[in-house]
C-alpha cells in the first residue's frame, strides 16, 4: 500500500484527470506544494503506480485501483460528515482528507451501506462503486427488510423490531411476535395478516414497518 | 375463624383472549356471560358461585390477557384481580393449539406464586390440525394438574372440577441472566414481606416499567423506596440496547420455546374434510352461491339507478345473469386453484376469502343484503306488522283477527288452515278498562291513549319491536360473531376507520350499533384509547341508525325510489366519515395500533347463538323497556301539560323555513328522542297527508329522514352515554349533534333545489 503522501498524489492525479481529461507533469508538481514532490513522483513511477510520457502523467492499472479506493474513501467520508454528522464544509474537507488514510476496507463498506450506497459526493462528483454497492445492486431484495416489504405468501423469520413506541414493542412481544419467530405473510391488503404458528394476526402498516424480517 | 373459612379460596379464570374462559365460567357457575368468537368481548370481571367443590366457591372470570404485565386497560383488570388479597386458585385456560402463548402466562403465574390448574381447551381443534401435546411430559415438568377440555361440548369439565382443589404453583423458573437477576433480588429486598404475591413477580413487573403497579405500591411503601427502585432499573437498563421489558419478554419467550419444543408432537396428518363434502362445496356450493351473489349485486345496482336511466326489459333481464355468470366463473376458478388444489379445509378457505382484498367486498355487500332481508324486511316488516296490528292491536278498534296459513315460495300458493279471531291484547284490555272508567278519563288515556298511552304506545312498541327487529338482528349478529366473520370485517375496514380516528377493532361497536346503539355504546369499552371511545360514541349517536329506525327508513324510502335510498346511504356514510375525520383531528391523542388476533373461521354452534341472542334480548328488555315506559310517560305528561306543543311551536319555524318541511313534522323530530323509528314513522305519515293525492314529495322525505337519523339519539342511548363518558361529554355531544343535523338538512335542501 502506498504511503499517505503518495496517496495524496494519486488522489490528485485522479481528480485532475476527472476535471480536465489529462494531467501535465508541471501542473501536477505545482499543485502538490511540496518540496519533495518530484521525489515522491519518482517513487510512484518506480513502484509502477504512474507512468509519464511527453510531460503527460497517467495512472497505471495498479495506480487506478489504488486511487479509486482512496477517492471512494474520501468521498464517502465527505458524505458521512455532511449528511449524518452535519459538519461544516471547511471542517468536512480537512477531516475527509484524514479519514481517507485511516479507513480500512470493512469500515468503508459499512459506511457505504449505512449511507445507502451513495453515487455522488456532496460536491457532486462520482463516488467509485465498491464491492458492497455491486452486491446491493444485484440482490434487489435485501436480506433483512421490514415486514411491509414482504410479498404475500412469503415465509420469513423476525430479525428484530425497531420502534419508537414502547407500548407497541410490549404488545408485539406479549402476542409472541419476537425475534426468531417464523411467520408467513398471508396478505398485504387491506391490512397485513400474518400467520404465526396456529395464530393469525392482523396488523397495520405502521407496525409492519417496524418489524424487520429475514426471508427463509 | 373456622378451619373451613380459612381454607376457603376463590377461583380465578385467566388466559389469553378468545380461548374460552367465558364458556368455562358458564360451565363452572351455571351463569351466563356473553361468549363470542371475537377477542376481547369480556371487558369486565364477572363473578359467580360454583356450587360444587364442597359448597359455594366464588369463581371470577377475567378479560383475556396476553401478558400479566399489563399493556391495556383490560389486561390490568386481570392482573389487579390476581394481586387482590385473598386466597385463590387460578384456572388457566390455554388454547391447546397455541400452547406457547399460554405458557408465557403460566411462567408469570409461577413467578407470582399462585396455585394453578391448566386446562388445554379446544383439544379437538389441536387434533384437527395434526398436532398433539404430550400431556404427561408437560405435567411432569410443570407439576400442576393439566386437563384436556373441549368446553363448548362439555368434554373434560368434570375432571376440571375435581382437579381445582389440587392446584399447585407451576414448577417454572425463568432465569433472566446475571444483571437482571441481581436487580430482581435487590428490589425483592425492598418490597419484602409486604405483598400479596411473590416479591419476585412484582420486582419483574417494576423492572418492566409497570406504572399502574407502581402507583398501587406507592400507597404501601415510602417514596425513597421508589427512588432506589428507579435507580436500580436505570442501572440495569444501561446494559441493554432495547427497553428492559422487551429484554425480559424475550428471555421469557425463549424459555417457553424450549419447553414447548419438548412437549409438542407433530403428527403431520392434518384432518381433511371428507372428499364428498369438499366436492359439494367446491363444485356445487361455490359456483351456485357466487352466481347468486353476482346476479343479486347487479340487480341491486340496477334497482338503484333504474329511476335515472330507462333500461329496456331485455337488458334488465340479461345483465344480472351475465354478471352472475362472471362472478360464478371467477370465484370458482379462484377457489379451485388456490384452495381446492392446496387441499385446504372449507373453513380455512372461507376464512381467507372473507378477508381477500378484492373478493371480500362483494361478499360483504351480499352479507349485508341478507341481514337486511332477515332483519329489515322479515323482522321489521312482516313480524312487526303482525305483532303490532294483530297481536297487540288498538284499544278502541278490533284488529279483525288473522289467518293461520302457510305460504309456499316460488309457486305463489297460500294454504289457509284456520282463521284466528283474536282482536289484539290492547283491544281486550281497552274493553276491560272501559268497564271501570270512561274512555275519555285521564286514567284511561294514561294507559291506552293512541298517541302516548303507556300500554298502547310504550309497552306495545317495546315488545312488538323487540322480538322481531332486535331479536333477528342479534341472531344475525351472533352468527357473524361466532363464525369469526366480524374480526375479518375488522381487517377490511381498518384502513377506512384509521381515517376517522378509529381502527379496525371498532367494527364490533359500529356493527352492533346497527342493531341497538345503546348496547353498542356500552361495547365501546373494548377500544384502546379514550379518544377512540369518544369518537365511537359520538359516531354511534350521530350517524348509525339502529335496526328499528333503519327498518322503517329503508321500507319508506325503498317504496319511493331506489335512487333516494342510495342517496340516503351515501349522505349518512359521508357524514360518518366527515365527522369522524374532523373529530380525529380535533381530539388530542395518537391513533392506536391495530394489532388483532384473527380467530379461525368456525361453524357457529346453534345452541350458543340462540342462548346468546336470548341473553341479549333479555338485556334489552330489562334495560330498554323501562326507558321506553319512562319516555312514554314523559311524552304523555308533556302532551297534557302543553310542553310538547310549546316546543313544537318553537321548532316549527326552523323546520318550515330552514328545512322546508311542513311544520307538523316537528312533532316527529321530538318523538325521535324517545323512539328513533317512531319519529321516522310519524314524519312519513305527516308528509303523506300533506302530499295528498300528488303523492309524497321524495325530496322532503329524504331531508327529513337524513335529519332524524343524524338527530339526537334516543333517551336510552343518551343515558348510557352519560354513564360511559360522563355527563359533560354527553351533553357536549348532544349540543353538537342537534344543530349539526339541522344544518346538514338545510344544506341538503339547498343542494336538492338545484335539481328539478
Amino acid at each position: 500500500m502506498a504511503e499517505p503522501s503518495q496517496e495524496e498524489i494519486l488522489e490528485l492525479i485522479w481528480t485532475l484527470d476527472e476535471e480536465s481529461g489529462k494531467v501535465e507533469r508541471d501542473t501536477l508538481i505545482k499543485k502538490i506544494h511540496l518540496p519533495i514532490a518530484e521525489q515522491i513522483l519518482d517513487t510512484l513511477i518506480s513502484e509502477d503506480y504512474v507512468t509519464i510520457s511527453d510531460n503527460e502523467v497517467a495512472l497505471t492499472k495498479k495506480g487506478i485501483a489504488n486511487a479509486r479506493l482512496i477517492i471512494r474513501r474520501h468521498r464517502l467520508a465527505e458524505r458521512l460528515l455532511n449528511d449524518v454528522l452535519d459538519v461544516k464544509e471547511d471542517v468536512m474537507d480537512s477531516s475527509a482528507c484524514k479519514f481517507e488514510h485511516i479507513l480500512d476496507e470493512e469500515v468503508t463498506a459499512s459506511i457505504c451501506t449505512l449511507l445507502g450506497h451513495p453515487v455522488t459526493c456532496p460536491h457532486g462528483k462520482a463516488i467509485p462503486a465498491g464491492e458492497c454497492c455491486e452486491k446491493a445492486n444485484k440482490e434487489i431484495r435485501p436480506v433483512v427488510m421490514p415486514l411491509s416489504d414482504l410479498k404475500s405468501g412469503d415465509d420469513a423469520k423476525i430479525a428484530y423490531i425497531v420502534t419508537k413506541y414502547h407500548g407497541r414493542l410490549d404488545r408485539l412481544s406479549s402476542m409472541g411476535l419476537l425475534p426468531g419467530v417464523q411467520i408467513h405473510l398471508h396478505q398485504r391488503q387491506p391490512t397485513y395478516v400474518i400467520q404465526m404458528g396456529e395464530t393469525q394476526i392482523a396488523l397495520d402498516t405502521a407496525i409492519a414497518r417496524d418489524v424487520y424480517v429475514r426471508l427463509v | 375463624m373456622s378451619v373451613l373459612d380459612r381454607d376457603k379460596y376463590k377461583v380465578a379464570l385467566v388466559g389469553n383472549p378468545n380461548v374460552g374462559k367465558s364458556v368455562i365460567f358458564g360451565l363452572l357457575t351455571g351463569k351466563y356471560v356473553t361468549v363470542s368468537n371475537y377477542p376481547g368481548t369480556t371487558v369486565e370481571v364477572s363473578r359467580g358461585i360454583c356450587s360444587g367443590l364442597g359448597g359455594g366457591i366464588e369463581v371470577v372470570d377475567t378479560p383475556g390477557a396476553n401478558s400479566l404485565i399489563p399493556l391495556s386497560e383490560d389486561e390490568s383488570v386481570t392482573r389487579d384481580m390476581l394481586l387482590e388479597e385473598y386466597k385463590k386458585h387460578v384456572v388457566q385456560v390455554v388454547d391447546a393449539k397455541n400452547l406457547r402463548r399460554g405458557l408465557f402466562i403460566t411462567t408469570q403465574l409461577a413467578e407470582m406464586g399462585l396455585p394453578v390448574v391448566i386446562t388445554l381447551n379446544m383439544w379437538d381443534e389441536l387434533l384437527d390440525r395434526g398436532m398433539n401435546i404430550d400431556v404427561t411430559v408437560l405435567q411432569e415438568k410443570l407439576r400442576v394438574p393439566i386437563i384436556k377440555t373441549i368446553a363448548t361440548h362439555r368434554v373434560g369439565v368434570s375432571a376440571l372440577f375435581s382437579s381445582i382443589p389440587n392446584a399447585k404453583v407451576p414448577n417454572l423458573y425463568v432465569d433472566y441472566g446475571k444483571v437482571i437477576e441481581e436487580g430482581i433480588s435487590k428490589i425483592e429486598k425492598i418490597l419484602q414481606g409486604n405483598t400479596t404475591v411473590n416479591e419476585r413477580a412484582l420486582a419483574i413487573m417494576l423492572l418492566s416499567g409497570d406504572e399502574v403497579l407502581e402507583e398501587k405500591l406507592r400507597r404501601k411503601f415510602p417514596d425513597p423506596a421508589f427512588v432506589e427502585i428507579h435507580s436500580i432499573r436505570n442501572s440495569i437498563q444501561a446494559h441493554f440496547g432495547s427497553p428492559l421489558s422487551y429484554v425480559i419478554n424475550i428471555k421469557r419467550a425463549n424459555f417457553v420455546d424450549t419447553l414447548v419444543k419438548k412437549v409438542t408432537l407433530n403428527l403431520k396428518k392434518e384432518k381433511e374434510t371428507h372428499p364428498i363434502t369438499r366436492g359439494i362445496f367446491f363444485y356445487f356450493l361455490v359456483p351456485v352461491a357466487s352466481f347468486f351473489m353476482g346476479y343479486k349485486l347487479m340487480a341491486l345496482l340496477m334497482y338503484l339507478i333504474s329511476s335515472r336511466f330507462s333500461l329496456n326489459g331485455g337488458l334488465i333481464f340479461m345483465l344480472p345473469l351475465v354478471v352472475g355468470g362472471i362472478s360464478s366463473l371467477g370465484f370458482s376458478a379462484y377457489l379451485y386453484l388456490k384452495e381446492y388444489k392446496t387441499k385446504s379445509t372449507i373453513a380455512g378457505a372461507l376464512g381467507r376469502i372473507t378477508m381477500h382484498p378484492v373478493a371480500a367486498f362483494p361478499l360483504l355487500v351480499i352479507i349485508l343484503w341478507i341481514v337486511y332481508k332477515l332483519v329489515g324486511e322479515f323482522g321489521a316488516g312482516t313480524c312487526v306488522d303482525f305483532f303490532e296490528e294483530k297481536v297487540f292491536g288498538r284499544s278502541l278498534v278490533p284488529s279483525g283477527g288473522f289467518d293461520l296459513s302457510i305460504s309456499l315460495p316460488f309457486i305463489h300458493k297460500t294454504y289457509i288452515f284456520t282463521h284466528i279471531n283474536f282482536q289484539g291484547f290492547n283491544y281486550y284490555f281497552g274493553l276491560l278498562a272501559q268497564k271501570l272508567v270512561d274512555k275519555d278519563n285521564i286514567i284511561f288515556e294514561l294507559f291506552l291513549n293512541e298517541q302516548s298511552g303507556l300500554v298502547q304506545v310504550g309497552l306495545t312498541y317495546a315488545i312488538a319491536i323487540v322480538f322481531p327487529i332486535v331479536g333477528f338482528f342479534f341472531l344475525a349478529f351472533g352468527i357473524m360473531e361466532d363464525s369469526g366473520y366480524l374480526p375479518r370485517l375488522a381487517v377490511m375496514v381498518d384502513k377506512i376507520f384509521k381515517r376517522i380516528g378509529l381502527n379496525g377493532k371498532a367494527v364490533l361497536p359500529m356493527v352492533l350499533g346497527l342493531g341497538c346503539d345503546t348496547m353498542a355504546t356500552l361495547t365501546t369499552r373494548i377500544l384502546n384509547t379514550k379518544k377512540e371511545r369518544i369518537i365511537a360514541t359520538l359516531l354511534l349517536a350521530l350517524a348509525i341508525p339502529c335496526s328499528a329506525q333503519l327498518g322503517v327508513i329503508s321500507s319508506v324510502l325503498g317504496r319511493v325510489s331506489g335512487i333516494y335510498f342510495a342517496l340516503y346511504v351515501f349522505i349518512i356514510c359521508t357524514q360518518l366519515l366527515l365527522v369522524g375525520y374532523l373529530s380525529s383531528k380535533v381530539l388530542p391523542g395518537a391513533p392506536s395500533d391495530f394489532l388483532m388476533e384473527i380467530p379461525p373461521f368456525r361453524m357457529p354452534k346453534v345452541s350458543n347463538i340462540l342462548v346468546k341472542t336470548f341473553y341479549r334480548i333479555h338485556w334489552f328488555l330489562k334495560e330498554a323497556v323501562p326507558l321506553f315506559m319512562v319516555g312514554t310517560l314523559a311524552l304523555f305528561v308533556a302532551t297534557k301539560v302543553g310542553i310538547l306543543s310549546f316546543v313544537e311551536r318553537m321548532g316549527a319555524p326552523i323546520t318550515r323555513n330552514f328545512l322546508g318541511l311542513p311544520a307538523e313534522t316537528t312533532h316527529g323530530f321530538i318523538l325521535g328522542f324517545l323512539r328513533r323509528d317512531y319519529g321516522a314513522v310519524s314524519i312519513f305519515k305527516t308528509l303523506e297527508e300533506k302530499g295528498g293525492s300528488g303523492g309524497i314529495n321524495p325530496k322532503q322525505l329524504l331531508i327529513s329522514l337524513v335529519v332524524i337519523t343524524l338527530f339526537i339519539p334516543c333517551l336510552a342511548n343518551f343515558l348510557v352515554m352519560i354513564k360511559e363518558q360522563g355527563a359533560k361529554t354527553a351533553f357536549l355531544m348532544f349540543a353538537f349533534i342537534m344543530p349539526y343535523s339541522i344544518l346538514i338538512g338545510g344544506i341538503l335542501r339547498v343542494i336538492l333545489q338545484q335539481f328539478p
